[in-house]
């Protein structure tokens, strides 16, 4: 390995660098294009009627004749629960998200900096959570959180309430995981000298932890975001049932096809448009990856 | 230090944390429905007057989406208006799971669509599903629904579920503008005539179009076809036997449905690669193509609505001819399938909801508005010939089948739909694929 990398670290300096460049940003642009080509395929045809779609692929849609038009956009955007079922992803997806990763960032920093009894057996207990698949989880929690538990579950808001906990417990355990990871990498300096200042682990986590950590929660925040977001099942099964107002735009976007599969024209024309907002947070929080923070810190 | 970057970020979690606090806030003044559910009648008594302003709400859930969704939301429109109960529907095509978990835990909607006969049995002998007998007006519902499909809803001698929409399956589709052949007398004649009016069109084109496709479900297309000749050619007691588990996927009976299936594949447009790749919705748009691809589309009577949305087709384009009679002996043998209907939760608002639905006046505006035939027989007001024509099959069946797959356990009915695609891929393998079907028969029955 290290053999290896010797010599291209070599070329690369003297005579390499341009074309090595070259061939590089080549092969990210083909993966690039390989990766995009179905999404490519799916935004084309959400702009064709069904009939052509059925009838022919979707790279024959761009030489001319062009046969595209809004019909299938104009659909979804009629349906009269959209525009609530959108209001209600953002009722389920924000605490949703807030919650867990602020929980994992406490959790974190306890398990990184904080020493007490049990710390790694607790931890390794929290990262084995991981491997349960939350289907499994379903019926306890249902009744927990239903008619013989604590009645969360229902008709009337209970039900949003109920679903920020199911998406917080099935979210910490990797959130955890992810911060514990980054925070424990933090320069031990740093704390050191804050508690010889006579910091806090309150004011070591505000002042400290966090401002360090922003890259990885801000990362966080978009996996646990995109992964509530495009959350079906959970909220066909805790809010499905009884409370249909309250369901999320991924239940509304399913419902657009019929039970044959067939009206899956509109489909597409739905994936697109609830992507717009999870685009939006993904840009909002890209700057957040690029700025990394610690490598200044100590210095500072 | 500690200076430099801190001080925006505890702003910006105080600002998340605001945001969170306005959210759930917004969250608990936007439900519009107060508990309005949340009295649970437990008092079943005679609430015995559904005209009257009840109020309440009455949920429901169902695998209907689409058009079906807004035909079901038209359909309860009128029973909103006259009793002032709000009916809140959710479609989903993953009822299963939701049925599960809540049958488990004790999360039900009021009333909600079944998967099939045998989650209907489960669900009625757990208890969770209410019997009917008491809700209905049993003489005017069995009067008025086809015996078939009474016995179907019945459970221990109880009414645990009822249908409220049906479809006639195993018609032969045709476009009238190719075929000009007549109706064919026989199977054997059905089959020389579309060997002739494909040879007469040439080129690619075959007798038969078919397509098997259908996600996670592929296969089920094929399951219509061997239940057809299997009704047909071996009759109604060796069908019943078979759903029940009791005949061998390797008997003789079932043997011989497979190959003449295999036969049709080998004369279906595309060949039997096709066949696998292609859904069944799409299946016959070749119908519809310049020059034609095939002469007939065995589908049930719902594959109108493809026609017209994917296969560019408008009505005229289509009709059909029932499915003909293989052995004379069981001629007017019909099979069919529905969506059964069920209690979860007995309240004055789903008894009112359930009588609503089983009644003529409330299933025409389905059938009215296309798509569906109704499982009421005073029902007549069809939109269009074809299927004013197939409700008349569907009410003069001499031997009504329900979907046998759908009937088996689940186990069983998935090997069947498995069986289906390898067999499409390679018939050759006919006698390993039926001795698998044997081994998931002795085993999904449940002894």
């Amino acid at each position: 390995m290290t053999p290896f990398d010797r010599p291209i670290e070599r070329t690369s300096g003297r005579r390499g660098r341009p074309s090595r460049k070259v061939v590089l940003n080549l092969i990210v642009i083909a993966i690039m294009v390989l990766w995009l080509v179905p999404t490519f395929g799916l935004l084309f045809n959400s702009f064709r009627p069904a009939v052509d779609v059925s009838g022919s692929g979707w790279w024959t849609s761009l030489v001319p004749p062009w046969n595209f038009n809004l019909d299938n956009y104009r659909h979804v955007l009629s349906q009269n629960d959209i525009g609530e079922a959108f209001v209600n992803s953002l009722f389920i997806t924000i605490p949703s998200t807030i919650i867990p990763v602020a929980v994992a960032a406490f959790a974190a920093y306890a398990f990184s900096w904080m020493s007490f009894r049990g710390r790694d057996l607790l931890f390794v207990v929290i990262v084995g959570l991981l491997v349960i698949p939350l289907q499994t989880t379903f019926i306890p929690l249902l009744r927990l959180l239903g008619p013989q538990g604590i009645e969360l579950l229902g008709p009337g808001v209970g039900s949003f309430v109920a679903i920020w906990f199911a998406h917080a417990g099935y979210g910490l355990p990797f959130a955890i995981y992810l911060l514990r990871n980054y925070m424990g990498g933090l320069p031990r300096e740093v704390f050191e000298s804050a508690a010889i200042d006579g910091a806090s682990h309150v004011t070591a986590f505000f002042r400290l932890a966090v401002p360090m950590s922003v890259p990885a929660i801000a990362s966080l925040a978009i996996f646990q975001f995109l992964f509530v977001w495009n959350d079906l099942l959970v909220a066909l099964i805790f809010i499905g049932a009884t409370n249909a107002p309250n369901l999320p735009l991924t239940v509304a976007v399913a419902n657009l096809s019929n039970s044959l599969g067939g009206e899956w024209q509109f489909l597409m024309a739905a994936a697109f448009l609830s992507m717009i907002l999870p685009l939006a947070v993904f840009f909002a929080l890209q700057r957040y990856f690029v700025r990394g923070i610690t490598g200044g810190a100590v210095k500072g | 230090m500690i200076h430099l970057n801190s001080r925006g970020i505890p702003r910006a979690v105080t600002l998340l944390a605001t945001a969170a606090l306005a959210v759930a806030a917004c969250g608990g003044g936007a439900s519009p429905s107060p508990s309005a559910t949340a009295a649970p009648a437990e008092t079943p008594g005679p609430t015995e007057a559904p005209s009257a302003e009840l109020g309440g709400t009455v949920t429901v859930i169902g695998t209907w989406g689409g058009s079906e969704q807004e035909s079901f939301l038209a359909m309860v429109k009128p029973f909103e208006d006259q009793t002032g109960i709000d009916v809140q529907y959710t479609g989903t095509r993953d009822l299963n799971a939701v049925l599960t978990t809540g049958v488990a835990s004790g999360i039900l909607p009021d009333l909600a669509g079944l998967p099939g006969p045998g989650q209907m049995a489960e669900y009625a002998t757990a208890g969770a599903l209410k019997p009917l007998d008491e809700v209905l007006d049993v003489a005017t519902y069995k009067a008025e629904t086809g015996a078939g499909l009474v016995d179907l809803g019945t459970v221990d001698g109880k009414i645990a579920g009822v249908f409220i929409k049906a479809a006639v399956k195993g018609l032969i589709w045709y476009n009238p503008k190719i075929y000009t052949g007549g109706q064919p007398a026989s199977w054997d004649d059905l089959e020389s005539k579309g060997a002739a009016a494909a040879a007469a069109i040439g080129g690619d084109a075959r007798p038969w179009c078919t397509g098997i496709e259908s996600g996670a479900a592929s296969g089920w297309a094929g399951t219509d076809w061997i239940e057809d000749f299997v009704l047909r050619a071996a009759g109604p007691d060796v069908y019943d036997k078979w759903v029940a588990g009791e005949q061998k996927w390797t008997s003789p009976e079932i043997r011989s449905a497979f190959e003449s299936f295999g036969k049709v594949v080998s004369e279906s447009y595309g060949g039997s690669k096709n066949v696998n790749a292609t859904n069944f919705g799409d299946a016959g748009n070749p119908l519809f193509a310049n020059p034609p691809g095939c002469v007939f589309l065995h589908q049930a009577s719902f594959i109108t609505d493809f026609f017209q949305k994917q296969g560019g087709a408008k009505p005229g384009d289509y009709d059909f001819y029932p499915f003909p009679d293989i052995n004379p002996a069981y001629t007017g043998a019909v099979e069919g399938a529905g969506d059964l209907f069920g209690m979860f939760n007995d309240t004055p608002q789903a008894r009112a909801l359930i009588k609503y639905l089983v009644t003529a006046d409330a299933q025409a505006i389905w059938v009215g508005r296309g798509g569906a035939l109704s499982a009421n027989k005073n029902v007549t007001n069809y939109p269009d010939d074809v299927s004013k024509r197939s409700a008349e099959i569907l009410a003069n069946a001499k031997v009504f089948r329900f979907d046998a797959s759908d009937l088996m356990p689940a186990a069983m009915n998935e090997a069947f739909w498995a069986g289906i695609v390898a067999y499409v891929q390679d018939s050759s393998k006919l006698d390993s694929i039926l001795a698998d079907l044997d081994t998931t028969q002795s085993s999904a029955y449940g002894g």
